[in-house]
């Protein structure tokens, strides 16, 4: 057995002469949560479709759970595309049913395991409605039971969080932190990267179809140091960018997150900022992956 | 295997409980039973037993009335028409009729065809037949009735008694009875010539229908079926289901599974009417037009499935076609357009086909794939073609769809994963060779 869930090695799509996914390649050992990061056409969708052979690259190799992706390998996959869509006058459960009966399991376990996941994601008594008669958000509930009804052994979830309330997002993400405890492989793609901060165990990053950053989450922290530090304030903060000392500032409005050229002298910053905004918290902190993704690209544009 | 069979259960469900499905299966047959009862039925409507008083002024005529002559044998032949001139058998057929002898006692006519004029309004008697005493000569009679539409009933009177006045005009010239008897018999006889070039004609204007009836159904279940498909595949590229289905099986699985799904509900579907008909058949071929009798047989039925599947297939595989291809419904719709005019062409060389069921046209037209579902079927219900043409038409099409399906899995493949533009042609030429 395999310790990789999944190797990509140097897959690389175009579209129509566009290069969508540019050699890029990653590892998941078995039983990790791997955040793909990215931006909005970043490739990670394309990247994701790939690896389930819905569209062939152009080069490069993909083995998921040790080998080439073959039909038997399907079945062991949950694979949660990024637009949903579901048969709009099936119902409920002969939706997870037919789904389940596609993934090679036997009706009755589907539903009764569907029955069990309808019930925690609080859409029990649905089960003889048709899907069009589904809100959104409980079409975007039952999407995802349909992706982890056949107690998949990889997860390949493409924004997963999308389209959820947040006690929803809550409920994936529980679901989410479960299976890894049973020994399930997550990959999941998002734009959020404040999500992705507080689940994943490693991370890649894509930008223009081409991979900017891997590795494991603390590791990544940790080459980034702890040269941030997030300011709470009021008031208007434009002046700090241009303060002496300052190598990158990020103004949220009511957060900056700032990182010094010398920490050292962190104390001077809070007295250029005392004074002119009213400040109600100052703390050293580690970078934000949100931060840390803005200067790799920044990086990358640079050189 | 077991994928293909998941994705034809969840195919044939959803059409079977479709309110659809299930209209156009109970409403098929009422048309069917329309067609079969209602030629009979029109000929029943208002007609019960009757009685009818006869005033027999010139004597001996009431008789040969209610002496009803022996049924010819030919009654029980196919193809009797019913509206047509068997008097006798229309009014067999119809409620039985008493002939009153009125008792005259030196009565002129005018009283009383008063009297009876009341009689029948008040519904004593349904009708008045009035023989003058100069009927012999004359040869007028006089009816009297709330309906005088009764044609079978009027024909019956007035062909009994030009027999009788000929019989009796005969005796009355000496000669002998058993010549007499001779003559009349000819005179059945030149009726018999009659009816019978009516009944093959209007044996072949049943069949004529049937024929179009059944394959008016067999195009419209086509049609039905094949968009059925384009709508599905549509659906499932369109709410990206197919990325669903793609990651969960083999895309020609997901393919062969929804076209025998859909299929196999349209076979349930024909089935059901099939065995209707059977069930109508026999259980009331008393009251049933003998001419669908004779054009209802198994072997007709047992066509209609072999060539319902064959165009099923036929013409669903482009159709699936057409909903991979295309994003939206009027994109399909357009393209859907174009394969309708296909399928009615076989249709419109049908009229001919019917006309020249051996010509040269018809014979290769028969033949082609695309059109031999429904053009041999219509050649099979008016003139049977030899054998060899049936199981030429059957085994070139089973050719046909095996390269269609061939094809249609990969145009599939592709098609179902292709969003935004509409592809060319040359486009789709490409998807068969993409791996």
């Amino acid at each position: 057995m395999s310790e990789m869930a999944l190797a990509l090695q140097d897959l690389v799509k175009d579209f129509d002469g566009k290069r969508a996914v540019d050699h890029i390649s990653f590892a998941v050992p078995r039983g990790e949560i791997l955040g793909l990061l990215g931006p909005n056409g970043a490739g990670k969708s394309t990247t994701m479709r790939m690896i389930m052979d819905i569209i062939a690259p152009d080069a490069g190799t993909i083995e998921v759970l040790g080998q080439p992706l073959s039909e038997s390998v399907k079945d062991r996959i949950g694979f949660l595309p990024e637009e949903r869509g579901l048969y709009r006058k099936l119902k409920v459960m002969d939706t997870l049913i037919f789904f389940a009966e596609l993934k090679g399991m036997k009706p009755a376990a589907a539903r009764e395991r569907g029955r069990m996941l309808l019930k925690r994601f609080q859409l029990d008594g649905y089960e003889e409605k048709k899907v069009e008669e589904l809100s959104k958000g409980m079409a975007q509930k039952l999407q995802f039971i349909v992706t982890v009804l056949h107690d998949p052994e990889l997860l390949i979830l493409d924004e997963p969080f999308s389209g959820l309330d947040p006690l929803n997002i809550e409920l994936v993400k529980d679901i989410m932190l479960e299976s890894r405890r049973q020994g399930t492989t997550i990959i999941y793609s998002t734009h959020l990267m404040e999500y992705a901060e507080k689940t994943v165990d490693s991370l890649v990053m894509i930008h223009q179809g081409r991979k900017v950053l891997d590795g494991a989450l603390a590791a990544v922290k940790a080459d980034y140091g702890q040269r941030a530090i997030k300011v709470q304030y009021e008031g208007d903060a434009r002046f700090v960018a241009g303060l002496p000392n300052v190598a990158s500032c990020r103004d949220s409005g009511r957060e900056l997150e700032i990182e010094l050229a010398d920490l050292s002298k962190r104390e001077q910053l809070l007295r250029d900022l005392l004074g002119r905004v009213v400040v109600s918290g100052f703390q050293v902190s580690e970078p934000s992956l949100q931060n840390i993704f803005i200067r790799k690209v920044q990086e990358g544009a640079g050189a | 295997m077991n994928k293909i069979l998941a994705v034809i259960k969840k195919e044939y469900k959803v059409i079977v409980k479709k309110k659809s499905f299930i209209i156009m299966t109970v409403l098929t047959p009422v048309l069917m039973a329309a067609m079969m009862f209602v030629p009979v039925l029109l000929m029943k409507v208002g007609r019960t037993d009757k009685t009818i008083a006869v005033a027999d002024y010139a004597g001996g005529y009431i008789d040969a009335l209610n002496a009803r002559p022996a049924k010819p044998k030919e009654a029980k032949k196919k193809g009797i028409d019913l509206n047509a001139a068997d008097q006798q058998q229309a009014m067999q057929q119809g409620g039985r009729i008493t002939f009153q002898p009125v008792p005259l006692a030196g009565r002129d006519a005018a009283a009383l065809v008063k009297e009876y004029e009341q009689k029948v309004l008040r519904k004593e008697v349904d009708g008045l037949l009035l023989i003058p005493a100069d009927v012999k000569a004359k040869r007028q009679l006089a009816y009297y009735s709330t309906s005088v539409s009764d044609f079978a009933t009027l024909k019956f009177i007035e062909s009994t008694l030009r027999t009788a006045i000929s019989k009796q005009l005969l005796l009355e010239r000496s000669i002998d009875p058993a010549v007499v008897d001779e003559a009349t018999r000819e005179v059945d006889m030149e009726t018999f010539k009659v009816k019978k070039e009516g009944t093959t004609k209007s044996d072949s204007g049943m069949d004529y229908m049937m024929s179009l009836f059944m394959i008016v159904i067999l195009f419209m279940i086509l049609i039905n079926y094949g968009q059925m498909i384009m709508r599905g595949v549509l659906e499932e590229k369109t709410s990206r289901i197919s990325e669903l289905l793609i990651a969960s099986a083999r895309p020609a699985h997901i393919f062969y599974g929804k076209l025998l799904g859909i299929g196999l509900a349209g076979l349930t579907q024909v089935a059901i009417w099939i065995v209707l008909a059977g069930l109508l058949v026999t259980r009331f071929s008393g009251s049933i037009d003998a001419g669908i009798l004779s054009f209802l047989t198994p072997e007709i039925a047992l066509y209609f499935v072999v060539f319902f599947v064959l165009g099923f297939f036929v013409y669903a595989i482009p159709y699936a076609f057409i909903g991979a291809a295309v994003n939206t419904d009027q994109e399909a719709q357009q393209f859907a357009g174009v394969l309708s005019v296909l399928i009615i062409v076989p249709y419109i060389l049908g009229i001919s086909a019917i006309q020249n069921p051996n010509s040269a046209l018809t014979v290769g037209a028969s033949l082609f794939p695309l059109f031999s579902p429904i053009l041999m079927f219509m050649r099979i219900t008016t003139a049977i073609p030899p054998l060899w043409q049936i199981l030429a038409a059957i085994g070139l099409c089973l050719l046909t769809i095996w390269g269609l399906a061939w094809l249609g899995a990969k145009i599939f493949r592709v098609g179902m994963l292709m969003y935004g533009k509409k592809p060319t042609l040359g486009e789709m030429l490409r998807w068969v060779r993409y791996k």
